[in-house]
């Protein structure tokens, strides 16, 4: 709508007709997107003293790469001095193993590069929503139907995207049919997980005998549901992909909006009090499962490709829910 | 309704409206039933959006906003036999085969009030209500009156002295005064004090009529005409209660005048028409949409949009806002959420219609606030009942310009418009704007609703889900 400022120069364009040939179908970008105004994205951290350290990692990486490959060739040189059938064995394997690096590394790249593209269709959408315009969401819809082209689960949900969405509609309704019919059931299925991790937090730190014992089950719990999530929403993130998420992961918990906030925390150490009352095993399973359930609302919000509308926001409510039943079935 | 005069009658309406609470607390026991009022300022597609509204809901494959259908909870919708059997029909199998026939045309436009009762099946949301009984059943009456009986209501506040002022100050101004002069003239020439005489009388009522009349066919299309049945008389036609019209003050008139016998006339008006409307209809509705084509009003220039705003006045103006509280409840149904809706947004490109949005808004603003203030729910909204057009990109002057494409209302070939762009805001539309807009009117295009998922409308969904999605949850 910047025409708009230029009309009060009487600069209006007045109605007329054109020739329909020379028409283009499909709304594209109008104007460029300008920057976001009013909407404070988080700032880029600042990353002090990590210049030496990556180049210590880097360095000693090299050093070692050269090292293998040094000795790789020396081994071989010598393998074909004894005989050429045990040089060319050897040769072999030294290719099987390059091959399968490169294919893992591949891989590994694939899934971060994945990761990379959801953060970007996030800030995208945001952007988006808060500028209401038109006419630009279509192709942001199209990524984010792209982004599951693999999925026959989700093959109904997308023709119901594709019939549902118009030219008529504007940018927040196309990123909101998008959650509706596409996400929606992503959403309930990453929901039920983390409410299925976080029970099993709870129960299994209950009824498990060390402290030790406590902290190795919510740690591999933890890390395998934010792996299931992340699989949910877009790729298995691959390991590289796995520490990022959990280092942003880390960064976010606190900020990143899960829809309570700190003072739902301390009701949950009371309710845990309560329950610690009755038994203090009972307390601590509570309070890790309500931990686990809240990097696993964090993970949906970090995986998921648009970011929940306001009204769709998971609430840890039902999963207190759950949790606080549990007392009852477990006695 | 603040009801200046007519005791009795408020006490009879209070009992009408006790009785309806009573039957409403039955019919919630064991399901549920909602009556929707649909109704039109300046012919803005009553029919056609009623049409399409049923189309969508009996099909059920166009309307993703609606969570019902979107949460996949929509089992059925059927049309049903209607609950008063004095009301004619409303016509949806005749209004469809006129749009979706091989050479599809738009309904005849409706005159008087017509009724269709729908009841929709569907699985409750709540996990309380799922596990209670399976599928629960909502029953949909829509209403569909004409814009100027709401315009009537008003009436109810006013004296015949009062209202005489005020219209004949009204038809002074703008566009009216040529129309009027027929009316005014007849005015002058005759003594309101002298002794009534029918003869009289009727030939005042005539011209009057023929001024409204007037006013309505005119190119600019006014719309705050009343008494609103003189447009429309049925079955009224000739009575006396339709034989008056607003005169000048008489100081001194007797009682056998002219003046008391019209004044008469009014509050019979007021008493058999508009209070029975307010009583068999009005008074029964839960939900209601005004449907405003702020389009034409805007393609009539200054005098178009003085109209829409008084008449939009006049209809906030006539809701009995508030939430319905268990007393009010009792008291009888009453409308708790009003949608505004400006129509036929498909003749303006997609891009747009946000301003058409806010420039209904900016027309409602005082009233609005003070309503939203009270608690009721009013919301505005732009929708195309049925959508005509495509928006498409052209080039102007080397800049991209979004258009509308389609087949303009007596054309066969489909072109390419630019309509011009809609303010914002009712302050940014400049005196003497005309010729910045022209919207055109579109035909509706062929093979409409051939896929079976309903005729393919511009935010039916969302209004639906404003009026009707609480009682679907």
């Amino acid at each position: 709508m910047s025409d708009r400022v230029k009309d009060k120069d009487r600069t209006w364009i007045p109605p007329m007709e054109f020739d329909p040939a020379k028409a283009v179908p499909a709304p594209v970008e109008l104007d460029s997107a300008g920057p976001l105004e009013g909407e404070v994205l988080p700032p880029a951290k600042p990353r002090r003293g990590m210049g030496a350290a990556k180049l210590l990692v880097g360095s000693l990486a090299a050093l070692l790469a050269v090292g293998i490959g040094f000795d790789t060739a020396d081994m071989l040189a010598r393998a074909f001095a004894i005989s050429p059938i045990l040089g060319g064995a050897l040769a072999g394997l030294g290719a099987l193993t390059v091959g399968a690096l490169g294919v893992i590394a591949g891989r590994e790249w694939r899934a971060y590069s994945r990761l990379a593209i959801v953060d970007a269709l996030r800030t995208e959408a945001a952007l988006l929503r808060a500028k209401a315009g038109h006419g630009k969401a279509g192709r942001l819809k199209d990524r984010v139907v792209a982004l599951y082209a693999g999925r026959r689960d989700l093959r109904a949900a997308k023709d119901r995207l594709a019939l549902a969405v118009t030219d008529a509609h504007d940018d927040r309704e196309v990123l909101d049919l998008t959650e509706r019919t596409l996400l929606d059931p992503l959403d309930r299925a990453a929901y039920r997980l983390v409410i299925k991790a976080s029970r099993d937090v709870a129960l299994t730190t209950a009824l498990s005998p060390a402290a030790l014992l406590d902290a190795a089950i919510v740690l591999w719990r933890n890390a395998r549901l934010v792996r299931e999530i992340a699989g949910l929403y877009a790729a298995r993130p691959g390991l590289f992909g796995s520490a990022r998420l959990l280092r942003r992961m880390a960064e976010n918990i606190g900020v990143a909006g899960v829809a309570e906030s700190a003072d739902t925390l301390i009701v949950d150490a009371l309710g845990a009090g309560t329950v610690g009352a009755v038994s203090a095993k009972l307390g601590q399973g509570m309070i890790n499962g309500l931990l686990t359930a809240r990097i696993g609302l964090a993970a949906m919000h970090l995986c998921r490709p648009l970011p929940f509308a306001p009204d769709r926001k998971p609430r840890l409510a039902e999963i207190r829910k759950e949790l606080l039943s549990l007392p009852k079935r477990v006695l | 309704m603040r009801v200046a005069r007519g005791f009795l009658g408020d006490l009879e309406d209070a009992g009408q409206r006790a009785v309806d609470g009573l039957a409403q607390l039955a019919t919630r026991l064991y399901g549920g039933e909602l009556r929707l009022g649909v109704t039109g300022l300046r012919r803005a597609g009553k029919t056609v959006l009623v049409t399409s509204l049923l189309d969508n809901l009996l099909k059920a494959g166009r309307l993703p906003f609606l969570d019902v259908m979107a949460q996949g909870r929509f089992v059925a919708a059927r049309l049903r036999p209607q609950p008063d059997p004095a009301i004619p029909r409303f016509d949806y199998e005749g209004f469809l085969s006129a749009l979706t026939g091989p050479d599809p045309v738009w309904p005849k436009p409706t005159s008087a009030v017509s009724e269709i009762r729908l009841d929709l099946r569907f699985r409750p949301g709540g996990l309380v209500r799922q596990r209670l009984g399976g599928i629960a059943t909502l029953t949909l009456d829509i209403v569909d009156y004409p814009g100027e009986w709401l315009l009537d209501l008003p009436l109810l506040d006013q004296e015949f002295a009062h209202w005489s002022r005020t219209t004949l100050e009204l038809s002074t101004l703008g566009p009216r005064r040529d129309l009027s002069r027929p009316w005014r003239e007849a005015l002058d020439a005759l003594d309101p004090a002298a002794d009534a005489d029918e003869a009289t009388a009727r030939r005042l009522a005539e011209v009057y009529t023929d001024y409204l009349k007037a006013c309505r066919s005119n190119a600019v299309g006014l719309s705050l005409l009343q008494p609103g049945r003189f447009l429309e008389p049925g079955e009224m036609a000739g009575a006396p209660v339709l034989t008056f019209c607003p005169l000048p003050p008489a100081p001194g008139a007797g009682r056998r005048s002219l003046h008391a016998l019209m004044a008469e006339r009014f509050e019979a008006y007021k008493d058999k028409v508009v209070r029975r409307f307010y009583r068999e209809h009005f008074a029964k509705l839960d939900r209601q949409i005004v449907l405003v084509d702020v389009l034409s009003a805007l393609n009539a220039g200054a005098p178009g949009l003085d109209d829409l705003e008084r008449s939009l006045a006049l209809t906030l103006d006539s809701f009995d806002f508030g939430r319905p509280g268990l007393l009010s409840w009792l008291g009888g149904a009453r409308i708790d959420r009003v949608l505004f809706a400006a129509t036929k947004a498909d003749h303006v490109a997609a891009n747009q219609h946000v301003n058409l949005k806010t420039l209904l808004e900016s027309f409602l603003s005082a009233p609005l606030n003070a309503v939203r203030f009270s608690g009721a729910r009013v919301e505005t909204t732009a929708l195309a009942a049925v959508k005509s057009t495509e928006t498409v990109l052209t080039d102007y002057q080397g800049q991209p310009l979004a258009c509308v494409q389609g087949v303009p209302v007596g054309r066969d070939a489909p072109t390419v418009i630019f309509p011009g762009e809609v303010p914002a805001n009712r302050g940014d539309v400049p005196a003497g704007a005309e010729g910045r807009f022209d919207f055109t009117n579109f035909r509706p295009p062929k093979g409409l609703g051939a896929d079976g998922r309903g005729l393919p409308n511009v935010r039916l969904d969302q209004a639906l889900q404003f009026l009707i999605g609480d009682r679907l949850a």
